[in-house]
Formats: structure tokens, sequence, C-alpha cells
């Protein structure tokens, strides 16, 4: 029986817009256990962002966390204070989000930014800091690690920025692994390679990896667990195979349905027919 | 590649102008508080290449000296501005609140004061000393970066790599030291070049007025002291240090019309 990494209960979340209060998240459940990979999927607006956001206490200004309990590493993060996050986040807990070149600071390099996470977390500074920012670079697998070091972020491309970002987040050895659709906004040969690297790298360095979707046959690739979410509610909730052999509820053989239809796998060729097996 | 007429003419002038200070102690013909009684009121000439004043001083080196402080006032009140007005202005951005309204609320009533008036009462109750001119300059002319620093860094707060900074654990101050002021500090710096002409001739105005730097020290402020009552017969001391201030002041509002070309704004 695996470790419980993190544990989510009850987890509500409402927005206050224009006076109105508008529920986003009602009653989400979700446990990860330690080294494994869940994926929790859903169309636009079922509330996976928000959940995640809310486990962080990343949420913006307008939103409240009206009830809910998200354990981790026997603290309750939704109760816990501002110093308190601050020593989780980086740390235990790193958060990817979905355009890596909007999310970094253009006046540094993103050799810059790397040793900044470096710095934070561990102490190694200087020179021993450069080598461990060119280590990560190798680990992400960017070719000339030596050139890119110094480079802006708007002189990378956005997949190069996104392997940058999983190197700040890694440099921190952090246990959980938080992705919010980070292959979105990359074009799918990219999101492959992409993908194959959180794989191995959590195979490598042992966190877990909480990873948000809307697309169904990336969770087909890499997932462990997968939860469904619907207008913010887990509405199925299975592993790999059975959700796609099996799946139960409706809105889960909807998101299906429509890969279906578009027939995307993961090396991105197109096909008017049923999904293909993968191995 | 200076197609940026205005940037590289005001460059120009003040880099010619900064040389001319920094080393003033080496191309200074004469000693400027030298003074001379055979010489008094003498024209342009070729000993004395600006002519001299009614103690015999030699205008040139008067003149010469008289930038150097110039400058470094200009220069060290814009930079007691600007870290004032960054401070508050970025507070006041970043936390919101009751800070931001108590803290634009003192910028409002600064601005109330006419400038020059509430220099003048402070220099004439503190005794005029170079540093006291610099310090007051700096302290009754921050608020406008303030109000620049707050607008900017209100905006680049919503941006996606703060929220990503805060993810990674980075502490508030961090936050605002290194990643929001550089990103605001652009137009912060323009209106500091600026910062530095106005400083320039307020503190020649309060020299001039004889509440600024004091004789014998030279500062093209107080060389005009003179200039009023010998405009008629010596109008060599009016002509050069009223030159040199135009020049200067042109020249830093050219660097700073450039910069806005440059930044597009």
């Amino acid at each position: 029986m695996k470790t419980k990494l993190l544990e989510v209960k009850d987890l509500k979340v409402v927005f206050h817009l224009d006076g109105r209060v508008i529920p986003a998240v009602n009653g989400v459940n979700l446990d990860i256990a330690a080294d494994e990979i869940l994926v929790l999927a859903g169309e636009s607006g079922s509330g996976k962002t928000v959940s995640a956001l809310a486990i962080t206490r990343l949420l913006p200004a307008n939103a409240k966390i009206i009830s809910g309990q998200a354990m981790f590493l026997g603290q309750d993060l939704l109760k816990s204070d501002a110093e308190a996050l601050r020593a989780i986040r980086g740390k235990e807990i790193a958060y990817m989000f979905q355009e890596p070149t909007a999310y970094l600071n253009p006046v540094y390099t993103v050799g810059e930014q790397i040793s900044e996470a470096i710095m934070l977390h561990q102490s190694k500074a200087g020179k021993e800091a450069r080598h461990a920012v060119l280590e990560l670079l190798e680990l992400v697998r960017i070719k000339e690690p030596q050139r890119v070091i110094d480079d802006y972020p708007h002189q990378l491309s956005g997949g190069m920025n996104q392997r940058i970002f999983i190197a700040m987040a890694l440099a921190c050895k952090p246990k959980l692994l938080i992705s919010d659709e980070p292959t979105t906004s990359l074009d799918v040969t990219i999101e492959a390679q992409i993908l194959d690297l959180l794989v191995d790298l959590k195979e490598n360095l042992g966190f877990s990896l909480l990873f948000i979707t809307h697309n169904l046959s990336i969770a087909r690739r890499i997932a462990d667990r997968v939860l469904v979410m619907y207008r913010g509610r887990i509405v199925e909730e299975a592993g790999r195979e059975a959700i796609f052999n099996s799946p139960r509820h409706s809105h889960t053989k909807e998101l299906i349905a429509a890969y279906h239809k578009i027939g995307r796998i993961g090396d991105g060729s197109i096909f008017q027919s049923k999904i293909v097996l993968e191995k | 590649m200076k197609h940026n007429k205005p940037l590289f003419f005001g460059t120009l002038i003040i880099a010619v102008l900064g040389v001319i200070a920094l080393s003033a102690p080496l191309i200074s013909p004469y000693d400027p508080t030298a003074i001379n009684q055979a010489n008094l009121l003498m024209p342009p000439s070729g000993r004395h290449l600006l002519g001299t004043d009614g103690l015999g001083r030699d205008i040139l080196s008067r003149m010469i000296y008289g930038a150097r402080i110039s400058l470094s006032i200009g220069i060290i009140a814009v930079g007691i501005a600007i870290l004032v007005g960054v401070f508050f202005g970025s507070i006041a951005g970043f936390y919101g609140g009751i800070a931001d309204s108590i803290i634009m609320r003192f910028v409002d009533i600064m601005f109330c004061f006419p400038a020059f008036f509430l220099i003048l009462t402070v220099v004439a109750i503190l005794e005029p000393s170079i540093y006291n001119i610099m310090a007051i300059i700096g302290l009754t002319s921050w608020m406008g970066t303030a109000r620049l620093i707050r607008a900017e860094i209100l905006s680049l707060k919503e941006r996606e790599f703060i929220q990503a900074e805060v993810a990674l654990g980075v502490s508030h101050a961090r936050i605002i030291i290194r990643h929001l002021i550089p990103n605001a500090i652009g137009p912060v710096l323009v209106s500091g070049i600026l910062g530095i002409a106005g400083a320039i001739l307020l503190e020649s105005g309060l020299s001039f007025l004889g509440l600024g730097v004091q004789p014998p020290t030279p500062s093209w402020g107080n060389i005009l002291i003179e200039a009023k009552s010998t405009l008629g017969v010596a109008w060599w001391i009016t002509l050069f240090p009223g030159l040199a201030i135009l020049v200067t002041v042109l020249g830093f509002n050219l660097i700073g019309e450039g910069l806005k070309k440059k930044i597009g704004r």
C-alpha cells in the first residue's frame, strides 16, 4: 500500500464576481501517492486548474476556499500561513504553468532564473550554482546548454522554455510536481518529447506528478490513474486502462468520443477511426 | 549607429560636459578662487578666454569648476529622488490597500507645495550648503517617480511570471526588488534624466538668489549674482553661465527625447 503524499478532502472553491457567488469546485476528493502520475482531466471550466491552485494557495484574490482539507506531509495546506506556504512552495511542491514564455521574467537570462531557484532552495552560489544550472539543462535534454544558459526567454522557443521551466521546478527536488496543461500551447511533436521527458524524470528523480489536461490521449500515454472532472466535481476515477476500456460516466465517454472523432495520438498523426491501443 | 539624432547629440553634449567636469583640475587655466586685483572685469582675451569677474577671478576656470558642482548636485539630487520615489511607489503599488492610500495621499500633499518656495523656506532655515541642496531638491522631487513606479507595478503584478515567482516560494521583498523594479524602471530612468536638467535649473536659481552654493565655491548660478549689477559693462559674466545652463539643460532634454523614441513611448 503506497503512502499518500497528498490527500484532498471535500474541497470547495467559489468565485466572487460582480457581487455574485459562482461555485467552481464542488466537493473534490483526490489523493496522490508517492511516485505516482495522476492525470486530472476535464473540459475547460470543469475546475481542474482551480483545484490545483487552491491546493497550492495560488488563487486570485476574488476566489475563496470555503471548505476542505489538503493534507501534505502532515500539514493542512488550506490552513497554512504564509511562512509555512513559502517553505513548501518550490521546495516540496512545484507548479508548472501553461505558457512557459509568459511565466518567465523577460529581463533576466534563463540561466539567471534557474540560478535563483537553486540559490533559493539549496545553498549554492556563483560558480557552483552555474554548474548546477548546466547540469539541470542537460537533465531536461537541452542541446547546447552552454549557449542557452545566457539566452533570454524571448530568444527561445516555447518548447525550450517549457524545459527551462521544468529545470526550475526540479531545481529544488520537489516531492510533487503539478503541471497545468504544460503542453497545450506547444506543437504535437514537442508535446510528445516533453511528456516523455516528464515521465523519465519522474522515474529517475522519484517525484509524484499531478498532470492537468483536457486531452485524454495524454492520460492514455502517461497516467497511472485518471480523475475526470466535470462541473466542479470528480465524476470518474480509474486506472489508465479501465478509463479507456470501460468508461462509466457519460462525460468520460464524451471526452473519449471527442478524441475518437479527431483521433489525436501523442505522435501527432490524425485518424478518423477509433483510438489505437498503445502498447 | 545613432540614427536617433536627439539621443546622439544629447549624449555628445553631456559627455563633453562630463569630461570637463571630471577633469576640472587638469584643464582649468587658473585657480577659480584666485583673486587678482589687477585684472578686474576684463573682457575675454588671450589670457582670460571668458574674461574675469569683479574680483579678478577667471571666468573660464569658475565655469569649469561650476560644471562639476552643478552636475554633481543634479545627479545626486535625482538619485535621492529616485530612491525615495521607487521605495514609496513600489510599496504602494505592490501592497495596495491602506498602504497605497496613505502613500498616495502623502504624494498628493507633497505635490501641493510649490517646490521652489518649499526649498527656499527650508534653505533659509538651514544653512545653505551643497549637501543640503542635494538633499532638499531630492526630497521634493520624488513624487513623480513614485506615481510612475506604482503604475508600472500595478500592471506588472498581474503578469504571469510574477505568479510563477510566488509559486516558487520567492519572498515579497525579493519579488519587488529583483523582479518588479527592473521591469518597471524604464520610464523612471527617462524621467530621471529629465530630472537632472530640472535639478540643475533649480540649483542655479537658488544659487542666484544666494541660497544655494555659496561663493567662493563657483556655481553657474552664483556667477550670475554679479551679472545683475554688471550687465551693462561686463556682458561676458551674464552670457557664459547663461549659455552653459542652456546647453546643459538642452543636452539632458535631448537625451530624454532620444530615450523616449527608443523605448517607443
